[in-house]
């Protein structure tokens, strides 16, 4: 065990864990937009920001990749970590003016319209998507692409991600809903992604249930399961 | 079928709010609905419960299994008292008596607690406004005290005082449609759910906790013991509920209704009936006159969904 304080708090916490991840599971308030708790820690959106001191050292860190560690301080709202946040949360506004989760962050930290120009595109650069599909689900379809004002994700070529199964993990997990998936009998598309799979229908009842291409990647990664597993709906198996 | 559903379910949280060692029969859906709404919610939450399956199963005296304040109320209130606690929190941060934060006001209740008893409770606090949200467990009766008919145990469905017997085929009253009587009140948020779409379930809770006002929120939660069905079919019985337009999944934001799961062509009724004993005396009759009331409400609804989406 751990032992270090927040805000004044003694708590503890195992080895291995990180601050951001504590906090929240102690109640404390620390925004963020790139931590997921089944993910990678990846340090991005620096929304997480917190004043750790560790021995005469005192600095500014995001919350999400500092490790636990015995004696520390950790202050999760002076006034330096506040600004630091309202910086964050304008540029945020730049970029996404519309997404929502935004707006609520701008509400709540008082920031109000912002000095650079808007590109309106609802993606933050995350990163949550292309870490999901990485580390949960398995077929790396897209990643981070360009550099820059032109720094995005999608999928290499920027055109039709070739593994991606159509699983929606990411369109799950994407904080600002800018990854839609549309289904429909014939086929399933990730609309951000220009990806469109052809659904496979039932064996037994003739209703279409999953995409083709999904089915045979699960009979790739699956042993042991009849091999008409794959072929049936989830009601006809 | 979900979309979403081979990935997503190992990104909802991983902690337990509603944890394992309660008591509730295996198979039971509605346990499950509870703990899927507490992991969608997480820890800032705080419950009003009424009496029914998920307060006794949950805190036999001196245990719990709960993780977050909860609140044993009466049968008939568990609205009134999540409205006086939300509205006593509010009071209180705003003198600065309490930090400011974020908190969910949960108010939950069975079907009996809901749509008989608590309904005058449940109508004025969705009136009144308070940032809250309250969820209808409905596993079609009072099935707590063993069994007995409420008014949204559905036409047709045995139960013991709404036996099945030479005479009267069961329950002879259509199930009440509480969703439409939520959204008549004109709040910012109803919507259907089930823990057999558990990503579905999820979302709609979280939506639900990130709109400000009421929010109704409607779960059918099968019943293995009072629907007379093998444990192991629960799941498979929430899924042919949706699949065969008995219970739809959908939403109303603002008064637009949509589907959150869209069915391509709907099963035949037959199919979520013949697996459960509680409709095992329905004649071809009975079972027709279900199948096309079930019909009349789905194109009913549909013609809702088309009509106020993209105004
Ligand atoms: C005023 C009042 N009447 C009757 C009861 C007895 N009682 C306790 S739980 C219950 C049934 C609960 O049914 P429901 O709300 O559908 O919940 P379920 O047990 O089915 O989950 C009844 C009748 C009571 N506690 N208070
Ligand atoms: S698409 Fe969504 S999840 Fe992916 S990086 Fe952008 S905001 Fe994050
Ligand atoms: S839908 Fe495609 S890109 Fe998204 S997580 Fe699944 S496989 Fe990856
Ligand atoms: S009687 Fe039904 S609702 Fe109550 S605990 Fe048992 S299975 Fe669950
Ligand atoms: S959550 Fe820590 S940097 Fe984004
Ligand atoms: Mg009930």
């Amino acid at each position: 065990m751990i032992t270090f304080t927040i805000d004044g708090y003694e708590v503890q916490a195992e080895a291995g864990q990180n601050v951001l991840e504590v906090a929240l599971d102690k109640g404390f308030d620390i925004p963020h937009l790139c931590y997921h708790e089944a993910l990678k820690p990846y340090g991005a959106c620096r929304l997480c920001v917190a004043e750790v001191t560790s021995g005469k050292r005192t600095r500014l860190t995001t919350s999400c990749n500092y490790p636990v560690i015995e004696g520390i301080s950790v202050q999760t709202s002076t006034e330096k970590v506040i600004r630091a946040r309202k910086m964050v949360i304008e540029l945020l506004l730049a970029r996404c003016p519309d997404a929502p989760i935004v707006k609520d962050l701008a509400r709540e930290y008082s920031v109000g319209r912002p000095r650079f120009t808007a590109d309106n595109d609802d993606c933050i650069l995350c990163g949550l998507c292309e870490r999901v599909c990485r580390e949960v689900v398995g077929p790396d379809a897209i990643t981070f692409l360009g550099r820059g004002s032109s720094r995005k994700v999608g999928p290499p070529l920027e055109i039709n991600p070739k593994t991606c199964i159509a699983c929606g993990a990411c369109v799950y997990i994407c904080p600002t809903d800018c990854i839609k998936l549309k289904e429909n009998e014939k086929e399933r598309t990730i609309v951000r992604w220009g990806r469109t799979l052809p659904m496979k229908t039932c064996v037994v009842c003739g209703r279409s249930f999953a995409p083709w291409f999904q089915l045979e990647y699960f009979r790739k990664i699956t042993e042991g399961i009849p091999k008409d597993f794959w072929d049936k709906c989830l009601d006809c198996r | 079928m979900e979309p979403t559903n081979v990935y997503a379910y190992k990104l909802v949280s991983r902690k337990e709010y509603f944890s394992p060692g309660h008591r509730a029969c295996q198979g039971c859906a509605e346990a499950l609905a509870v703990r899927l709404v507490g992991k969608a919610l997480g820890r800032d939450t705080i419950a009003a419960s009424a009496t029914g399956c998920m307060e006794v199963v949950s805190t036999p005296l001196p245990f719990t299994n709960w993780n977050v304040p909860w609140i044993h109320v009466a049968f008939e209130n568990a609205a009134a008292v999540a409205s006086g606690a939300e509205a006593g929190m509010k009071a209180l941060m705003r003198k600065g008596r309490l930090p400011k934060k974020k908190i969910t006001f949960l108010a939950m209740a069975g079907d009996g607690g809901t749509s008989d008893i608590g309904i005058q409770a449940l109508s004025g606090a969705l009136e009144r406004g308070h940032d809250f949200i309250y969820v209808c467990y409905d596993n079609e009766a009072y099935m707590n005290t063993g069994i007995q008919r409420s008014s949204s145990t559905p036409f047709g469905a045995s139960t013991t005082t709404s036996p099945a017997g030479k005479v009267v085929p069961g329950q002879v009253t259509w199930k009440k449609n509480m969703p439409e009587i939520a959204a008549a009140h004109d709040i910012p948020y109803v919507a259907t759910a089930c823990p057999s779409y558990p990503i579905d379930l999820v979302q709609k809770v979280k939506k639900a906790a990130r709109i400000k006002g009421p929010a109704y929120i409607h779960i059918l939660s099968v019943c293995p013991t009072g629907w007379r069905l093998p444990p192991e079919l629960s799941i498979k019985a929430g899924r042919l509920a949706v699949e065969t337009g008995i219970f739809p999944l959908y939403e109303v934001e603002d008064g637009r209704y949509k589907f959150t799961v869209e069915v391509g062509i709907l099963r035949p009724v037959s199919d979520y009936l013949k697996i459960q004993g509680r409709f095992r005396h329905l004649d071809e009759g009975m079972t027709g006159k279900i199948q096309k009331r079930v019909k009349e409400e789905y194109e009913r609804l549909k013609k809702k969904v088309k009509m106020t989406q993209g105004d």
